[in-house]
C-alpha cells in the first residue's frame, strides 16, 4: 500500500534531502541544457563534447586515488585542461577535429582505465565515475557544482548574440568584425565548465547526456531559437525529476537501479518521444532535407 | 581624385594586397567618397576579392597611404557566396540583428538597435517576412536578407561582392534601387561586378584591375573598349555588343553559379510549402 502511496505521490519523496539534492543539481543542468547546450548543438560539438567527458574520466580517477571525493573536482579540471591543450596542438598539426578529438577521447579514456584497475580498487569504483554518485552526493558538492554551473550559463548569456552570429555564419561574422576565435574559446570554456562540474557529480555518463540529449529533443519539437532554449530547460527538467522518480519507484519494489543511468534513459526515452511527435508535425523530415542540402 | 581630399571614406595611394606575402594586386590608388558607389571590375583571379579582404583587414596590404574605417561595424559586406546552413533555427529578423551585435559587444540592443535591425529590412524590403525562418527565404531572398544584415550596423562603407549574380529580375531591380537609396543616404560602396551595363547604371567611378590597376576614373572613361580588352586581355567578355577575343571559362564558371542558385531557389520554395 505504502508502494501505491509513492506512486501516485510526485512530490514528497523529494523533501528528502538525498532527493531533494540531486533534484536540484538536475534542475541547474536543465538550465545548462538550455544554454551550453543549444551552443554545442547550433555549433555541432556533440562529438567535441563527448570527447571531453571521457577525457574528465583519468582526471577523476587520479583525483578520487589522492584526496578521495574532494579530490573528483580538481581532478577534472585538470583533465579538461590537459584535453584541451592536447586538441589545440593535435588541431594545429593539421588533424581534422573528429580525428583530433577521437584520438583524445581513446588516450585520456584508456588512461583513466588503466589507472582505476591499476590502482587495486574495487572494479564498483570505475561504475561509480560512470555513473556517479547522484543520491550520495553533499550539499557542498552540489554548491560548487551550481556555482561552475552558473558561471557556464553566465558566459554564453553574455556572449550569446555574438556566439549566435559566429555559429550560424563564422566567416560572415569574421568579416564583420567580431573575435571569432575569442568566442570559441569562450564558448569552449562553459562547455568544459559544465562538462567538469556534472562528471564529478553525476558521472560521466549523465553529464553527456545532459549536455546533449534536451537541446536534439528541444530542435526535434521547436522550430525557433527562444523556444528550442525554453523546452530544452524544460525538458531537462522533466526528465531529470521523471527519472529520479523512477528510482525512488524501483526501490520501492525493491530494485536497486543506478540513478544517473535511469535518468540518462528517462532522457533519451524522452528524445525518442519528442522525435515521434516531431515526425508526426512532418518537422524532422523537412530539417532532414534542409541540412541534406 | 584628388578633389576628394580626407572627406572621402576610403583613401588608398599605392598598394598591394596578397595573403602570405604573395602580391595578388598591386600598385592600386584609388578612393571612394560618401555617397559613391565605386565598381571594382577585373577578371577572375585578378585580385578584387583580395583587395575587398584587404579592406577588411583579413589579407594582407602595403601601401604609400591607407585610410578605412577601423570602427566596429562601419563597414559592411556582402560575401559572394555563405555556407549557411538552411535548418538554423534563426528567422530573418534574428539573422538581420546579427549586424548589429559588431556595435553592440556585450550590450544588450536598445530602441536604436531595434531600429536600425527594422530600418535595414525596410531598405531591403522584406520588412513583411520578417519572422519568417531564414531558410525558408528563397535565393534572392536570402541574399537581400544578408544584405540587410550588412546594413544593419549602419556602416559608413559597404563592401558587395558579385551582387547581382544568379538574381532574378525583380531580386536585381530591387537591389538597384537599395543602392541608389544608400547613396541618397551618404554610405560609400564598392561593388564588384562583371556586369558593365549595372556599373553604368549605378557606379559613379570604377576601378579597372587585372593584377596590377589598369584604370581608375569615372566609369564612362574607363569602360572603353581598349581599357576593358587590356584588363581582360585573355577572357571572353562582350561589351555594347562587341565580343572581345578570349580563351578564359569565365561565362561557364557564371552559368554554373547561376544554375547552382536557381537549384537553391527551387528547393527553398519547396521547403516553405
Amino acid at each position: 500500500m505504502t508502494g501505491l502511496t509513492g506512486l501516485v505521490d510526485p512530490i514528497t519523496p523529494f523533501a528528502v534531502p538525498f532527493l531533494g539534492r540531486p533534484l536540484l543539481l538536475l534542475v541547474a543542468l536543465a538550465i545548462a541544457a538550455g544554454t551550453v547546450g543549444v551552443l554545442v548543438h547550433l555549433r555541432r560539438l556533440e562529438f567535441s563534447t563527448d570527447g571531453l567527458t571521457h577525457a574528465v574520466f583519468p582526471g577523476l580517477a587520479i583525483g578520487a586515488a589522492l584526496g578521495g571525493t574532494a579530490g573528483l573536482l580538481p581532478g577534472a579540471i585538470g583533465a579538461a585542461l590537459a584535453a584541451a591543450v592536447v586538441l589545440a596542438l593535435l588541431a594545429r598539426r593539421g588533424q581534422p577535429r573528429d580525428t583530433a578529438v577521437a584520438i583524445v577521447l581513446t588516450t585520456f579514456f584508456s588512461f583513466g582505465v588503466v589507472l582505476v584497475s591499476a590502482s587495486g580498487r574495487a572494479a564498483g569504483s570505475i561504475a561509480d565515475f560512470f555513473f556517479g554518485r547522484l543520491l550520495t552526493i553533499t550539499w557542498a558538492d552540489v554548491g560548487t557544482s551550481v556555482a561552475l554551473i552558473a558561471t557556464a550559463v553566465a558566459l554564453v548569456a553574455l556572449t550569446g548574440r555574438m556566439q549566435l552570429f559566429a555559429a550560424f555564419d563564422p566567416s560572415g561574422a569574421r568579416r564583420a568584425g567580431l573575435p571569432v576565435l575569442a568566442l570559441e574559446v569562450v564558448g569552449t570554456i562553459a562547455i568544459a565548465l559544465v562538462v567538469v562540474a556534472a562528471s564529478a557529480s553525476v558521472g560521466t555518463l549523465l553529464a553527456l547526456a545532459v549536455v546533449i540529449v534536451p537541446a536534439a529533443a528541444a530542435r526535434a519539437l521547436t522550430r525557433s531559437l527562444r523556444a528550442a532554449i525554453g523546452t530544452a530547460i524544460a525538458f531537462g527538467a522533466v526528465t531529470g525529476w521523471a527519472g529520479l522518480w523512477i528510482v525512488v519507484q524501483l526501490a520501492h519494489v525493491g530494485v536497486d537501479a543506478a540513478p544517473g543511468a535511469t535518468v540518462a534513459l528517462t532522457m533519451i526515452a524522452g528524445y525518442l518521444a519528442a522525435l515521434a511527435i516531431g515526425g508526426l508535425r512532418g518537422r524532422p523530415a523537412a530539417a532532414a532535407r534542409g541540412s541534406a542540402r | 581624385m584628388s578633389a576628394s581630399g580626407t572627406s572621402a571614406v576610403v583613401e588608398v595611394e599605392g598598394a598591394s594586397f596578397g595573403y602570405g606575402g604573395a602580391r595578388v594586386l598591386e600598385d592600386v590608388s584609388f578612393s571612394v567618397r560618401p555617397g559613391e558607389a565605386v565598381a571594382l571590375i577585373g577578371p577572375n583571379g585578378a585580385g578584387k576579392s583580395t583587395l575587398l579582404a584587404g579592406i577588411l583587414g583579413l589579407a594582407e596590404h602595403e601601401a604609400r597611404a591607407f585610410r578605412v574605417p577601423t570602427g566596429r561595424g562601419e563597414i559592411g559586406a556582402l560575401p559572394q557566396a555563405s555556407e549557411i546552413d538552411p535548418a538554423f533555427p534563426v528567422t530573418l529578423e534574428q539573422v538581420v540583428a546579427m549586424g548589429r551585435t559588431p556595435r553592440l559587444g556585450l550590450r544588450w540592443p536598445g530602441a536604436h538597435d531595434r531600429r536600425a535591425v527594422t530600418e535595414a529590412l525596410e531598405t531591403v524590403g522584406l520588412a513583411a517576412l520578417r519572422r519568417k525562418r531564414f531558410g525558408d527565404l528563397s535565393g534572392g531572398q536570402r541574399q537581400r536578407g544578408l544584405l540587410a544584415r550588412a546594413l544593419a550596423s549602419e556602416p559608413r562603407l559597404l563592401l558587395l561582392d558579385e551582387p547581382f549574380n544568379g538574381l532574378d529580375q525583380a531580386s536585381r531591380d530591387a537591389l538597384l534601387e537599395t543602392i541608389a537609396a544608400l547613396k541618397a543616404r551618404g554610405v560609400a560602396l564598392l561593388i564588384t561586378t562583371h556586369d558593365l551595363d549595372l556599373a553604368r547604371a549605378v557606379c559613379d567611378r570604377t576601378l579597372l584591375v587585372n593584377g596590377r590597376q589598369i584604370a581608375f576614373d569615372d566609369t564612362a572613361c574607363v569602360l572603353t573598349l581598349e581599357q576593358v580588352e587590356a584588363a581582360f586581355a585573355s577572357h571572353v567578355f562582350e561589351l555594347d555588343g562587341h565580343t572581345l577575343a578570349t580563351t578564359e571559362h569565365h561565362a561557364a564558371e557564371h552559368a554554373e553559379r547561376h544554375r547552382r542558385l536557381l537549384a537553391d531557389d527551387a528547393a527553398g520554395e519547396h521547403d516553405a510549402r
